[in-house]
């Protein structure tokens, strides 16, 4: 077993992660349609794939957002796909766990909630997360793919449910909630002087009508989560278990890696599992066959004839050189300091869109094939 | 008040967006070098970065919300909302003490990280401090120009549309009227100019023309420059690689033959890149009605500061061919 393949045989959960842009997405249809085609029952959580991938899924049509449908392209309806909804991820998380249609509403037509949700930390990320747990406890499934939601640094995807319980933490939300509907913001001023002072210029910074509106929102609120810390904790033990392994996927480039370094160092400090990392958009060194510019652009010139196309054709092939051995190098580097039993792939850069089966199949023969120039002493057992 | 086509850098303000990996930081640095190169005195701030624009301009990043001189007339700040935040609490809280007790404090630190929409404001309010700043000593403003380096589009949404959420939420107090001054400097055409980054292919595409979109219809803020960077621009024609292709068939000789098909393998990758390119710039072009660039894209081993400097270069004639003009009826 080669590349991949041997993460799709021991794990139920698989996570890809990485910064925007590198190609989650695709990495992750791409990894669910092996698992469906070796005859295992799968489902892959999306987020944002491009418009024709989507078609290929069948997850843009209307009314399918939350909900798993067969991908009719893989043959035995072995492949679910689901595509989460981005901005709606707080209205849905109030929908579904108000306790009553009151407290629903009360908390939806809130000003403050209405105009600052989307900027709420984490809801999405819990959502995915949530939605993981659902689907890994309903038994429906044998493999889980999940595509991680854009966010600014690829842990964000982690901290989430741990920052969402810190902001719903009790204590926290009493000390919203309670001084106004108990004594009042007022009397808070008399407690001690920093708190006074401090009050002072909350009602001065967001008028006495907006902290009523803040008040009355955390109050909704704090029914709204009982037992959220327990099944944060839920959340992380699956997410901790052997059973859920991280792909990271990154491209070659500087940032990305530095990003995907840390990665990889906070995911083994919150004892998770990083089993994998895809270079995804990979330019390589062609060999050249040790040839040196002056003869290829010699040797050009004879077989094609025409010296300005010869000379177009030698100096583009010189620049793709250059963009190979810059990859290589930084991948070299990267891959040092990885831990010795995670495997590494290298999809190359294509100059397609990946927007159907074959396309993801395409890929299949660099994700479950061994990166080139992987030494044999990293090959893991 | 003169296009932006024509005097981009009579705008004080000029906000760099786009999707995540298409280049914002390079184009942000780039456009603070020309700035910079026709005297503007330029900050570069980059939001939420990890000091690779300092990195991109040659220099080491300074402390986060401190000005880093990066060469004559340009200076590069990393931005994040906690630490606006605590150095606008600085200003309003003069004591010591308090400020000591209010940091520590769990409640303090749980409220910034949850708070929604705390950090984005804030950030959004030193950059207008920034934009605003009067230098004490000389009675002028410090920066003619500064370029924001936002972060990836759905988050820049987020920073942009902030002001007006807390605009609505908290009318009637200091936030609400601090928000205002904010808006007004946010969709003021004479002080503004929101400026996209996109590469040639679906999705980049796909978020430009929404982010496009929401600007206008929802931020009502002034649009800038598009720049379509990594535009592959070499083209081959099918019909010379395939004439190419059979004179290869009729060589005997294996070496000249491997490396022939690699050199020819590249030239198709190319072609294949230069084509997909122009299919999306042609629908950038029909889409998008903004004066609009095409950055080469850069073959380099290692993408460093001399890459950038190419790059400014490479944009100056569209950029600069008018900000010069503006420059001769002298500087504000």
């Amino acid at each position: 077993m080669v590349g991949l393949d041997e993460i799709l045989r021991r794990h139920r959960v698989i996570i890809c992660a990485g910064s925007g842009g590198v190609g989650k997405t695709t990495t992750a249809a791409s990894v669910a349609a092996r698992a469906a085609l070796s005859g295992k029952r799968t489902i892959v959580m999306t987020i944002d794939p491009a418009k024709r991938l989507a078609d290929a899924l069948g997850v843009r049509a209307l009314g399918n957002i939350g909900a798993a449908v067969t991908v009719d392209a893989v043959p035995g309806g072995k492949l679910s796909a689901m595509m989460l909804d981005q901005k709606g991820a707080w209205d849905e998380m109030v929908e579904r766990h108000a306790p009553s249609p009151e407290i629903r509403d009360r908390i939806l037509q809130n000003t403050f909630y209405r105009h600052l949700s989307e900027s709420f930390a984490g809801s999405q990320e819990y959502m995915a997360i949530e939605q993981l747990c659902e689907l890994h406890a309903s038994g429906l499934y044998d493999v889980i793919v999940v595509d991680t939601p854009p966010t600014r640094h690829a842990l964000d995807f982690l901290e989430a449910p741990q920052r969402l319980a810190d902001f719903l933490d009790r204590k926290v939300v009493k000390w919203f909630v309670k001084p106004y509907f108990s004594a009042g913001w007022a009397t808070m001023r008399f407690v001690n002087r920093t708190v006074g002072f401090l009050f002072r210029r909350l009602e001065d910074a967001t008028g006495i009508s907006a902290l009523v509106e803040v008040s009355e929102f955390f109050t909704a609120m704090s029914g709204l989560f009982e037992g959220f810390e327990p099944r944060v904790h839920r959340v992380y033990e699956l997410l901790r278990s052997q059973e859920t392994a991280f792909v990271l996927v990154a491209a070659p480039d500087e940032p990305v890696l530095a990003e995907a370094e840390y990665f990889c160092r906070q995911v083994h400090d919150l004892d998770m599992q990083l089993r994998a990392v895809v270079f995804n958009r990979v330019h390589r060194e062609l060999s050249g066959k040790g040839a040196q510019p002056a003869d290829i652009r010699e040797l050009m010139q004879r077989v094609v004839g025409d010296t300005g196309l010869a000379k177009r054709m030698a100096e583009n092939f010189d620049r793709y050189e250059a963009l190979g051995r810059g990859d290589g190098l930084r991948m070299e580097a990267f891959r040092r300091q990885l831990r010795k039993d995670v495997r590494v792939v290298e999809v190359p850069n294509f100059n397609t869109d990946v927007h159907n089966l074959e396309g993801l199949q395409a890929m299949h023969a660099y994700l479950f094939a061994t990166a080139p120039g992987l030494p044999s002493d990293a090959a893991p057992r | 008040m003169k296009s932006v086509r024509d005097a981009l850098f009579d705008r004080r303000l000029l906000i760099v967006v786009g999707k995540g990996g298409v280049g914002k930081t390079t184009m942000a640095c780039a456009l603070g070098l020309l700035a910079a190169q026709v005297g503007k005195r330029t900050l570069l701030v980059e939001v939420d970065g990890a000091g690779r624009a300092a990195y991109l301009l040659g220099v080491q990043p300074g402390e986060i919300g401190k000005a880093r001189p990066a060469r004559e007339s340009l200076s590069v700040m990393s931005l994040d909302g906690s630490a606006a935040l605590a150095e606008y609490l600085e200003m309003v809280v003069p004591v010591k003490r308090v400020l000591q007790a209010v940091f520590s404090s769990r409640i303090y630190q749980y409220f910034v990280a949850a708070a929604p929409g705390l950090k984005e404001l804030m950030t959004i309010g030193k950059i207008w401090y920034e934009a605003e700043r009067i230098d004490e000593t000389t009675g002028e403003r410090s920066w003619d120009v500064v370029v924001v380096d936002a972060p990836a589009t759905g988050h820049s949404m987020q920073y942009l549309g902030m002001p007006h959420a807390a605009h609505e939420v908290f009318r009637s107090g200091l936030v609400g009227r601090e928000s205002q001054r904010l808006i007004d400097l946010l969709t003021d055409p004479e002080r503004t100019a929101v400026n996209l980054v996109t590469t040639a292919e679906e999705m980049p595409v796909n978020e430009t023309l929404e982010m496009y979109q929401r600007v206008r219809e929802e931020l009502h803020m002034p649009l800038g420059w598009l720049f379509v960077n990594r535009t592959h621009q070499t083209s081959f024609d099918e019909a010379e690689l395939e004439r190419v292709q059979q004179r290869l068939a009729k060589s005997h000789d294996a070496r000249e033959r491997a490396i022939t098909e690699e050199v020819l393998k590249r030239a198709r990758e190319e072609a294949g890149w230069t084509v997909i390119n122009r299919t999306y710039l042609a629908r950038l072009a029909r889409e998008v009605d903004m004066p609009t660039v095409e950055v080469p894209f850069s073959f380099a081993e290692e993408f460093g500061a001399e890459q950038v400097r190419a790059i400014a270069s490479a944009i100056e004639p569209a950029i600069l061919g008018s900000a010069r003009r503006g420059k001769r009826h002298g500087r504000s």
